[in-house]
């Protein structure tokens, strides 16, 4: 579903990604781990087509339906949006002005029209939304909101997975969705997460701790540091990097013991 | 100055003696300062010479007009007088017919011919007018929404509405007032609305510009507010090729509260200066403000908002929020807030933001599958929202939103040009 070679990547001009490569399949859950400042949020937001970042070298193909081996970094962020692609961000944008429902709604259809469907009438909309907000156990209070404003921090991740089970993609890329959350939203968005697996569709998990991957048991494990992933396992990887730390991984780093999660 | 053409338009007026008197004291004030020039601290961004270049002269004819439908009671009024009075209006009137009641006699010119200093504007609309609005809501009413709505039709007009509002003790009222005229003619239009605010009386006042983009649109309103008494206003300003409106608010009473909210939009050419200046005369006072500005094109917006706690005023609460978007680089948004504190003991705070559109929050739209286009325009609605979305009137606010989303400026021509 979704194949990254040699990806390389600069801010400016200071390199961040050095050569990644990752293969995702259709049906597989991925976790990328990796200390602070690794570059995961980088590999996300390229993937999601931020622009400000500058691809040095390497490719990155989305096998879908509609764009059968098309370079993924040639399209818009709204085009990948309704190919499919989804990134919830670690952290999400405050919009006011702009209710939940609005954008929910914009967005569905964008999507849908991309997908040969119909736009929804404002009450099918409002039965699919109540149906999604009744799976995260939110308020529909939520939906008259200003995006994220004023929101606390487990509401505003809260509102990404439910942005993210409105839209259905088929691959969604979750950028530290469990931080700064309490025991119970943590399951509310692994039970949102796990709603949304099917053979058809690929998560990745960008994650700096453990303990989410006890409710979304990944197929495979990598671990970034400097820019490169230095490391793939199956789920036994993640527990061994909860014991050991990181450090372990970056042989010639020089302070190891921050980079334990 | 040419003093011949104001004194010509004097000669269209009409009114008992002692009204035809005090015209013409108010014409010789009116003589003493002349029309405003950036001499006029006040004016330093505006200049209003360019006026006596045209061939102004008092309006001609007043021919009624079909206008769209309102919520409510609707007084039409074409090149400055009254054309159509509803008739199931039981407090909004013709003020001419009502010159000489002895409400009028009593309030009209009590706010506007004593402001400090002068006001070169208000003098000659004292001296000219020739209709306007009375809204009248005795002891013991509340008022249906009334609608003033004009409509200039007349090229280098000079149109001198005159309105006032008086509501009593306890009484509530809408009044909507909606300005427009013939596209691309000019035409000078000069209103002046005093409103009189009872003990623990309410009034929502939304004004909607959409005078034509030749126009020149100079508003003064002032608002006199006893104890407890409530005013909230809300402005979407998107007419004129000048526009000048000056809104006055005297807290006179403790208790009374002031919401002051608004949206000015400066696209293609249009010069548009919005001063506010709130008076806090007394204790446990509140004034709010929450305006919004947007320029394109050429525009030039100036928000200039001055908030005064009197000593004595102690307990006054007053917040201002001024946050403006420039979506072109030959756009220029000046903010000038001010507070001016006399008394200890108050709550007083302000922000004044001039910025682009945020790139971030554009992206974050597309990632979710919205088109660039169409997510700048949300983005720009909702900024527009954050002013208009405080009117807590659903029938107003759905009433206004096309307004609104027809002057927002088409966002995919802009940027890309
Ligand atoms: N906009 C930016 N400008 C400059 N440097 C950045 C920017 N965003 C991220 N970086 C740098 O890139 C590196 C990787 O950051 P990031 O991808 O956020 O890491 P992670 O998500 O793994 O913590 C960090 O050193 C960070 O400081
Ligand atoms: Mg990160």
């Amino acid at each position: 579903m979704l194949e990254i070679r040699n990806l390389h990547v600069s801010i400016g001009d200071r390199p961040i990604l050095a050569g990644i490569d990752l293969d995702v399949k259709a049906g597989e859950v991925h976790a990328i781990m990796g200390p602070n400042g690794s570059g995961k949020s980088t590999l996300a937001q390229v993937l999601a087509g931020r622009e400000g970042y500058a691809v040095t070298a390497g490719s990155v193909r989305y096998l879908d339906r509609d764009l059968v081996g098309q370079d993924l970094l040639a399209l818009a962020p709204e085009q990948r949006a309704r190919a499919g692609i989804f990134l919830a961000f670690q952290y999400p944008l405050e919009i006011p002005g702009v209710a939940n429902v609005q954008l929910l709604r914009s967005a569905l259809n964008s999507v849908r029209l991309q997908r040969g469907e119909s736009e929804l009438d404002a009450m099918d909309f409002l039965d699919t939304v109540k149906s999604k907000l009744a799976l995260l156990d939110m308020d529909e209070s939520f939906l008259y909101r200003a995006v994220n404003e004023g929101f606390s921090g487990g509401e505003k991740k809260r509102n990404e997975i439910l942005q993210m089970a409105v839209l259905e993609p088929r691959l969604a890329i979750l950028d530290e969705t469990d931080s700064g959350l309490d025991i119970d939203a943590l399951k509310t968005v692994a039970h949102g997460v796990n709603a949304l697996k099917h053979p058809e569709r690929a998560v990745i998990l960008v994650t700096h701790y453990q303990r989410l991957l006890n409710y979304i048991v990944p197929d495979h494990v990598h671990v970034l540091a400097g820019g490169r992933i230095v490391r793939s396992g199956d789920a036994g990887l993640a527990l061994e990097l909860e014991d050991r730390g990181y450090g372990w991984l970056i042989p010639e780093s020089g302070s190891l013991e921050e980079m334990r999660p | 100055m040419n003093p011949t053409l104001y004194r010509r338009a004097l000669e269209h007026t009409i009114g008992s003696p002692q009204q035809m008197a005090s015209r013409k004291v108010a014409l010789e004030r009116f003589f003493t300062h002349g029309l405003p020039t950036p001499r006029d601290e006040d004016w330093k961004y505006t200049a209003l010479d360019f006026l006596e270049q045209m061939d102004l002269h008092a309006p001609h004819a007043a021919e009624d007009w079909a206008s769209e439908d309102y919520p409510g009671i609707v007084m039409r009024f074409g090149n400055g007088r009254l054309t159509d009075a509803d008739l199931r209006s039981i407090h909004a009137h013709g003020l001419a017919d009502h010159a000489d009641s002895p409400l009028v006699v009593r309030y009209l010119g009590r706010l506007a011919d004593t402001l400090p200093g002068g006001a070169a504007l208000a003098d000659i609309n004292s001296a000219l007018w020739q209709d306007g609005l009375l809204l009248h809501v005795p002891v013991g009413w509340k008022a249906s929404p009334v609608f003033v709505t004009h409509y200039a039709s007349e090229s280098d007009a000079m149109l001198h509405l005159r309105h006032l509002v008086v509501l009593e003790a306890g009484t509530e009222a809408v009044l909507v007032e909606h300005d427009q005229g013939t596209p691309d003619l000019p035409y000078w239009h000069n209103s002046v609305t005093e409103i009189v605010l009872g003990e623990g009386a309410r009034l929502t006042h939304i004004k909607l510009d959409e005078d034509s983009a030749a126009a020149t649109h100079t508003s003064l309103t002032l608002v006199g507010q006893s104890r407890d008494s409530r005013y909230h206003a809300l402005s979407l300003l998107v007419g004129g090729r000048v526009a000048r409106h000056d809104t006055r608010v005297n807290l006179n009473g403790s208790g009374a509260e002031c919401q002051l909210d608004g949206l000015f939009i400066a696209d293609a050419r249009r010069h548009i200066d919005q001063h506010l200046h709130v008076e806090h005369a007394a204790p446990h006072t509140t004034s709010r403000q929450t305006w919004r500005g947007i320029a394109t094109g050429r525009g030039r917006g100036i928000f200039d908002s001055r908030v005064v706690v009197q000593p004595g005023a102690q307990k006054a609460d007053a917040q201002q929020s001024s946050r403006n978007l420039l979506l072109s680089p030959h756009a220029e948004i000046d903010v000038k807030p001010q507070l001016e504190i006399h008394a200890d003991d108050v709550r007083c705070s302000h922000g004044a933001t001039v910025g682009q559109l945020d790139e971030a929050q554009v992206f974050y739209l597309r990632s979710r599958g919205i088109a660039a286009d169409t997510a700048r325009a949300l983005l720009l609605h909702g900024f527009a929202g954050e002013a208009l979305g405080l009117l807590k009137n659903a029938a107003l606010s759905d009433w206004l939103e096309p307004h609104l989303a027809a002057a927002l400026p088409l966002l995919n021509k802009e940027l890309t040009t």
